[in-house]
């Protein structure tokens, strides 16, 4: 009998489909790692609106905690992070890799590991949350679609966990 | 599955989202060292451990991130209320 061991486990190669689901690697993205005690001169530093509510995503910048926001943004995007202003700018773009889950069975297969009431989760709305026991982001980008970032050395056993959840 | 309210999420949450911290409303002495040794240990590592209703310390770890303190009932394991840090105790 063989056994596979997480170390053994790859990054998808190649988009993987079944019936109602399809799971694909994200493009390439920036990503930044934003704080700041107050929200108005950290959204006057990158010249962008930060959204006040946890949970909300602003032209994808979502706000995760009460002082903390992640921007998942188009491959090339900069932000400005040196003004010496008491805020914090972290380019974090290769810390995780996006996973993209689509379909009519998107909602049952992320729930398969994800303990949130998923189907409840509005769409627009991300938040920090666990997969089993690995620790992901959550967007909801529509009913039946999800990003799902993963900080990378976990990518490839949430990916091959994604494909055993599926429909066969 | 428990669900905690997480007074910063504003939502009720998975309980394998948070961590326990141990009980709330300790003060660290303003002047630790002029503190005896009876009193600082009893700082350090004397707590109540009730039986029924106990205030502590919880994160919400993979969530907001953020420590926040709960009143929970160490018998039935039902959470009375939680409330952001730094609020007085309920
Ligand atoms: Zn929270």
């Amino acid at each position: 009998m063989s056994e596979t061991v997480a170390a053994d486990l790859v990054l998808l190669d190649q988009p993987f489909t079944a019936p109602g689901v399809r799971i694909a690697i994200a493009p390439a993205m920036m990503r930044y790692a934003l704080r700041a005690r107050d929200p108005a001169v950290l959204s006057a530093v990158i010249g962008r609106v930060l959204p006040s509510r946890i949970g909300d995503v602003v032209d994808g910048i979502a706000c995760l905690g009460p002082d903390e926001w992640l921007a998942l943004l188009p491959a090339g995007t900069v932000l400005e992070n040196e003004t010496g202003q008491l805020v914090s700018v972290v380019d974090v773009s290769c810390r995780a890799v996006g996973i993209t889950v689509e379909g009519p069975g998107a909602v049952a297969l992320v729930a398969t590991g994800c303990p949130l009431d998923v189907e409840r989760m509005a769409v627009g709305r991300a938040t920090r949350t666990v997969f089993e026991t690995v620790e992901i982001v959550l967007w909801r980008k529509a009913v039946d679609a999800f990003h799902i970032d993963v900080w990378r050395s976990f990518a490839p056993w949430l990916g091959a966990a994604l494909v055993a959840g599926s429909p066969s | 599955m428990l669900l905690i309210h997480c007074p910063y999420c504003e939502e009720d949450r998975p309980e394998v989202e948070f961590v326990n911290g141990g009980q709330a409303h300790i003060a660290r002495p303003a002047d630790p060292s002029s503190e005896s040794d009876a009193d600082w240990e009893k700082y350090l590592y004397i707590r109540r451990n009730p039986r029924g209703r106990h205030h502590e310390r919880w994160r919400h770890i993979h969530g907001c991130g953020r420590f926040f303190n709960a009143v929970r009932d160490t018998v039935s394991d039902r959470f009375e209320t939680t409330y952001k840090a730094g609020e007085p105790a309920k």
